[in-house]
């Protein structure tokens, strides 16, 4: 029953989702652009830590897919359509030959090496002047996809939501969170199981980064041009990570919930307090973080379990 | 009881509309975290309520309806439309930073009413984004370009060294922080002062305070080896202080030590390390002596404010508020081709102390103000060594040896 109404809900909450530009100006699409950015990106981000490893090479994947889509339309001469792919699988091509090296460390040093290679890629476009346009940037000469038309741009955008989305259903549903969760729990004990940890983490590291690079390619072609300092800012590795933090972590409904509240806060904050809202929307962030650590989804199942030992 | 409710109805309607006519709404978008962003819609705010107060713009008030960019592409996008849709607004002021200007490019250009950009100095971002006339004619940018500011800096120097034959550049030196402003302001340099060779180019990069840096040993040791006559850097206002510690650490004092931060710290001219320090910008309080307009302005903003505009981009979104509203008047309209007609014949005594007026630049057709000044800190005032003929100082030479 409980499976029936979670499906009925989520029917509803796609066909509003697709339905939006029909009833909703440009202000709210392209707030609603934001929100679902940031939150395919937090998706993408507990993905793999459903495996116990936390990343911070968000906005390093994020960017290169961003500069693959650009350079791919501005160098390469490839249809815009086509960078936007192109964007998902260089990204994953980095993460899996990257992997080899990188998958054998654990705990902070897995979150250390991640961070570098953000910095590390973002050094590279820098120094790539003639090719990359260096710190200057780079802009889209035919100016930005579907000629900035405000529906088509959030399609675009929800297109990207809904692969990290039926990505992290994939992960939930088939036998991959088995083995996830059996390495996040005890690497040990899943070896033992006949888990190869590895090549199940190689897996994880690939995907996530492939839809963080199509996130990246998506952004790019929406705005219609790239500079190391925007695309590969730590906000697309920072608030994707609160967003999951408010939500609750360890599936996709806590990253969903913790995006939609924090952006829709942040834009409330915005109109009601101009001058200090990022002063109040740090201190939420702190305070959820401090009183909060198992997220919205957490204290929901907390209560739920005091008032189900309050009734026995 | 029906009718009265129909009356009421009536007349809330009746005045809503009217209330609507009396009223041009603009929209300024800043990063307000920013002292530039904060200070400059305070400016234009002042502009606003003194438009107002002399009877508005053909009978209407003036209203400004601020929104944060938050100095990010996304977020930017975000208050055009919101400016455009659900305010309403009739013309666009504002911007600073360069990354996010380029992210209100898609915006502007879809509504196609009238911007008068107070910053955003990457051509090769915000001007190639913008495009050639007429697809960017709505388009009215007040800040130079930073081609225009290289250009104005070789005209200054080659004029100083001109009128005042005991300061003599042959070697020039830059300092540029790693990112695009430090980039951009390198590739300048060397395009405007390497060129026809009669000076010496060299420079290296550092990681500004700003962003996790402050450590500049290196290009400061680098730039001591070279003997520079003129050592520039671009930066940010957090490497102003360290770095100048760190010279006087290193003993490093060329014949002219010059900083081009976007802004200077609160106070800084308080600090003895400031002694001759020259700085680019395109104002400064010394102007209030020999230019009414600016002291005008300086008087009204700190009477309403109780503190002092500490960055020219106040004096920008003052302007662009001025220019907008002259502009309207002319045209009698808000409507984007009438004002643009009305914008191009623009000729605005600024307290800048420059007429504004517009004039194609490489890429677009309205460029506003080409030419900055060369200033220097002289006992903790910033004063006009360059352009003379709004100079409020001459320069001290060579900048003192540490002792």
């Amino acid at each position: 029953m409980n499976r029936n109404i979670a499906r009925a809900v989520a029917a509803v909450v796609a066909a509003v989702a697709v339905a939006l530009p029909a009833f909703a100006g440009a202000y709210p699409l392209q707030v609603a652009r934001n929100v679902m950015m940031y939150m395919a990106l937090a998706i993408t981000w507990d993905m793999l830590l459903r495996s116990g490893q936390i990343s911070f090479g968000i906005a390093g994947l994020f960017g290169l897919g961003a500069y693959a889509a650009i350079l791919g339309v501005v160098r390469g001469g490839m249809p815009v359509w086509l960078s936007i792919p192109f964007a998902a699988v260089v990204a994953a091509a980095a993460a899996f030959l990257l992997g080899f090296l990188i998958l054998r460390l654990r705990a902070m040093y897995f979150s250390i090496v991640t961070l570098a290679l953000a910095e590390m890629f973002r050094i590279v476009i820098h120094n790539l002047h003639d090719f990359t346009g260096g710190p200057e940037g780079i802009v889209m000469p035919a100016g930005v996809i579907f000629g900035g038309n405000a529906a088509a741009l959030y399609w675009l955008t929800l297109a990207g939501l809904a692969v990290a989305l039926a990505a992290s259903w994939w992960f939930e549903k088939s036998r991959i969170r088995f083995a996830l969760t059996a390495i996040g729990n005890n690497e040990i004990s899943a070896s033992s199981s006949g888990v190869n940890i590895f090549r199940w983490l190689l897996v994880a590291f690939t995907v996530t980064s492939g839809i963080q690079g199509l996130l990246g390619g998506i952004y790019v072609q929406s705005y219609g041009f790239a500079t190391p300092d925007g695309v590969f800012s730590a906000d697309f590795t920072l608030l994707p990570l609160a967003m999951a933090l408010l939500g609750g972590m360890h599936g996709t409904v806590g990253p969903v919930l913790g995006a939609v509240l924090l952006g829709l806060v942040s834009e409330w904050l915005k109109l009601k307090i101009p001058y200090g809202h990022l002063i109040v929307y740090g201190i939420i962030i702190i305070i959820v973080i401090l009183f909060m650590p198992a997220g919205i989804l957490g204290l929901a199942r907390k209560m739920s379990r005091g008032a189900e030992g309050g009734k026995s | 009881m029906k009718k009265l409710l129909s009356s009421l109805a009536a007349l809330a309607l009746v005045s809503g509309a009217a209330f609507a006519q009396s009223t041009i709404k603009i929209g300024g978008i800043w990063t307000l975290a920013d002292i530039t962003g904060k200070q400059g819609s305070a400016a234009a705010q002042l502009a606003v309520e003194e438009i107002n107060a002399a009877g508005g713009i053909n009978g209407k008030k003036l209203e400004l309806i601020v929104a944060d960019d938050e100095g990010k592409a996304d977020k930017a996008a975000a208050a055009v439309e919101k400016l455009a849709t659900v305010d309403k607004v009739e013309a666009f002021i504002g911007g600073m930073a360069s990354g996010a200007e380029v992210g209100k490019i898609p915006a502007y250009a879809k509504y196609g009413k009238v911007v008068v950009a107070t910053g955003a100095a990457s051509s090769a971002i915000v001007e190639k984004a913008l495009g050639p006339s007429p697809g960017s004619d709505y388009y009215f940018h007040l800040h130079p370009w930073d081609y225009n500011q290289g250009a104005s800096y070789a005209e200054g120097w080659d004029a100083i060294q001109k009128k005042y034959p005991r300061i003599q550049i042959k070697k020039i030196f830059l300092a540029y922080e790693e990112g695009a402003f430090g980039k951009s302001s390198w590739d300048a340099t060397k395009a405007l002062f390497g060129a026809d060779k009669r000076y010496t180019i060299d420079g290296a990069p550092f990681k500004s305070a700003l962003l996790g840096g402050g450590d500049y040993t290196a290009v400061l040791e680098a730039a001591k080896a070279f003997k520079p006559d003129l050592f520039l850097w671009a930066g940010y206002d957090a490497d102003a202080l360290p770095m100048l510690e760190q010279a006087k650490a290193l003993k490093f004092s060329p014949g002219i030590y010059l900083g081009a931060p976007p802004g200077w710290p609160i106070g800084f001219g308080s600090s003895k390390l400031a002694r001759n320090v020259s700085l680019y910008g395109m104002w400064s309080p010394a102007m209030n002596d020999t230019n009414a307009a600016s002291k005008k302005f300086y008087d009204a903003y700190v009477k309403k404010y109780r503190e002092e505009p500490a960055t020219y981009f106040a004096l920008l979104s003052y302007d662009a508020v001025r220019i907008l509203a002259d502009g309207i008047k002319a045209a009698g309209s808000t409507e984007p081709a009438a004002l643009i007609k009305a914008l191009e014949a623009t000729k605005y005594a600024s307290p800048l102390g420059e007429t504004i007026t517009f004039k194609s630049s490489n890429i677009i057709k309205h460029q506003g103000i080409t030419r900055q000044k060369i200033l220097q800190w002289q006992n903790g005032i910033q004063e006009v060594i360059w352009p003379f003929e709004v100079a409020t100082a001459e320069p001290v030479y060579p900048f003192p040896a540490w002792k």
